[in-house]
């Protein structure tokens, strides 16, 4: 899907807001690229890695103030609001410690062991911060791709329960986030 | 963390958020209930309350109360982000400049003689206690619902949320105050509301961080 295709766009959010997996990951996998390059315009002086932490924080700060969008309003406007919001704070917090950009000395060095440029740093930190059974829930979900009923039956739980544990855990990913950021 | 694997872990997550409007519907009533509890305790209302509330008088909470709706609206569209708020605003603006053209009206018609005349009393002390008092918990209570929302500029909506209580808690003082004078009323209760904005202000930043 492209992400100039904004009535798809709104619809498939519209739609996420009711509860629908397949929908919320098509948006959030649209907007990413569109994100990313606002994040980069913006923040080239914080780094590839830093960047990526900030997208990832524009990206919690999307799923965490979703409802805040009105759905008979464009959201395109509303996504650049949040994402500009949380550059700016990146910036106030992170500006006294600037990362000098090592790409241009890369230029040239054996590019085998490049990390994935998608990776971000603050969120392994987060998650081994994070009690242990929301690290847990929140890596099996995103790095392991397990679905609700694999985690409920791994953990022994109940599929709300498990629901309601992811819900906690990433709420609790965005609190530890803000306070490393301060 | 890869950001595709955080996606998929935000995707999992389905369940609902709490709208900011259920937050000020949940909220206010408790932080109006405190308020309207320790006015019954601590003020109680004026002896001639009906004979003052189908007087000029009725204004004095009339205007507050019709702020408090136009600072609401504000406040809404200010924790909803790339909501339009221009109107909104404009009304607020409005409103306020309708009653400092009232309190204009007034002292050119009175002079500044009258103004000290009608401020020169205890109750002028009393309104600048009374109307902050009452309204922390509604303060307290409109902070603690906007969390919900997403401010993007924090200080104003503090604000904002400042004018709401104070005016709310002036409209509650008003059944209470015997001080009907224009020149009374206008000065003493924007000084004192404009104490609050200044603490949801100042509020503000910290409380709707996000």
């Amino acid at each position: 899907m492209s992400v100039n295709d904004l009535d798809a766009l709104e619809d498939l959010m519209r739609a996420a807001n009711r509860g629908d997996q397949v929908s919320y990951h098509r948006v959030l996998t649209a907007i990413t690229p569109l994100l990313r390059k606002v994040v980069h315009a913006r923040g080239s002086a914080l780094g590839r890695e830093g960047c990526e932490d900030v997208l990832q924080d524009v990206l919690l700060a999307i799923h965490r103030k979703r409802h805040t969008w009105n759905e008979d309003q464009p959201l395109r406007p509303w996504l650049y609001a949040i994402a500009r919001h949380k550059v700016v704070d990146a910036f106030r917090a992170r500006g006294t410690r600037i990362e000098l950009p090592i790409d241009a000395f890369a230029e040239g060095l054996p590019a085998a062991d490049a990390p994935d440029p998608t990776t971000g740093r603050d969120m392994e930190k987060v998650l081994n911060a994070l009690d242990p059974r929301e690290a847990d829930i929140v890596r099996a979900f995103g790095v392991n791709g397990e679905t609700t009923a694999e985690t409920a039956a791994r953990l022994n739980m109940s599929e709300g329960a498990v629901r309601v544990a992811l819900h906690r855990a990433l709420k609790s990913v965005a609190k530890l986030r803000e306070r490393m950021i301060e | 963390m890869k950001t595709d694997d955080l996606i998929a872990a935000l995707a999992a997550d389905t369940l609902p958020q709490p709208k900011v409007r259920a937050q000020v519907l949940r909220a206010l009533p408790v932080g109006l209930a405190v308020s309207l509890l320790a006015f019954a305790l601590f003020w109680g209302a004026r002896p001639d309350l009906a004979a003052a509330l189908s007087s000029l008088a009725v204004l004095k909470t009339l205007v507050p109360l019709a702020t408090v709706g136009l600072a609401a609206a504000l406040a809404m569209a200010q924790v909803h982000p790339a909501t339009p708020r221009r109107l909104r605003g404009a009304l607020l603006v409005a409103m306020l400049a309708l009653v400092l053209l009232t309190l204009a009206v007034s002292l050119v018609q009175g002079g500044v003689s009258a103004l000290v005349a009608a401020l020169s009393t205890p109750s002028a002390a009393v309104c600048l206690l009374s109307i902050p008092v009452l309204a922390a918990p509604l303060l307290g209570a409109l902070l603690w619902a906007l969390t919900a929302g997403a401010a993007t500029q924090p200080r104003l909506t503090g604000a904002v949320a400042g004018l709401m209580a104070g005016c709310l808690a002036a409209a509650i003082y008003s059944l209470y105050c015997d001080k009907d004078m224009v020149l009374f009323v206008i000065p003493a209760y924007s000084t004192a509301i404009a104490l609050v904005v200044g603490a949801g202000a100042v509020l503000g930043p910290r409380w709707l961080k996000w």
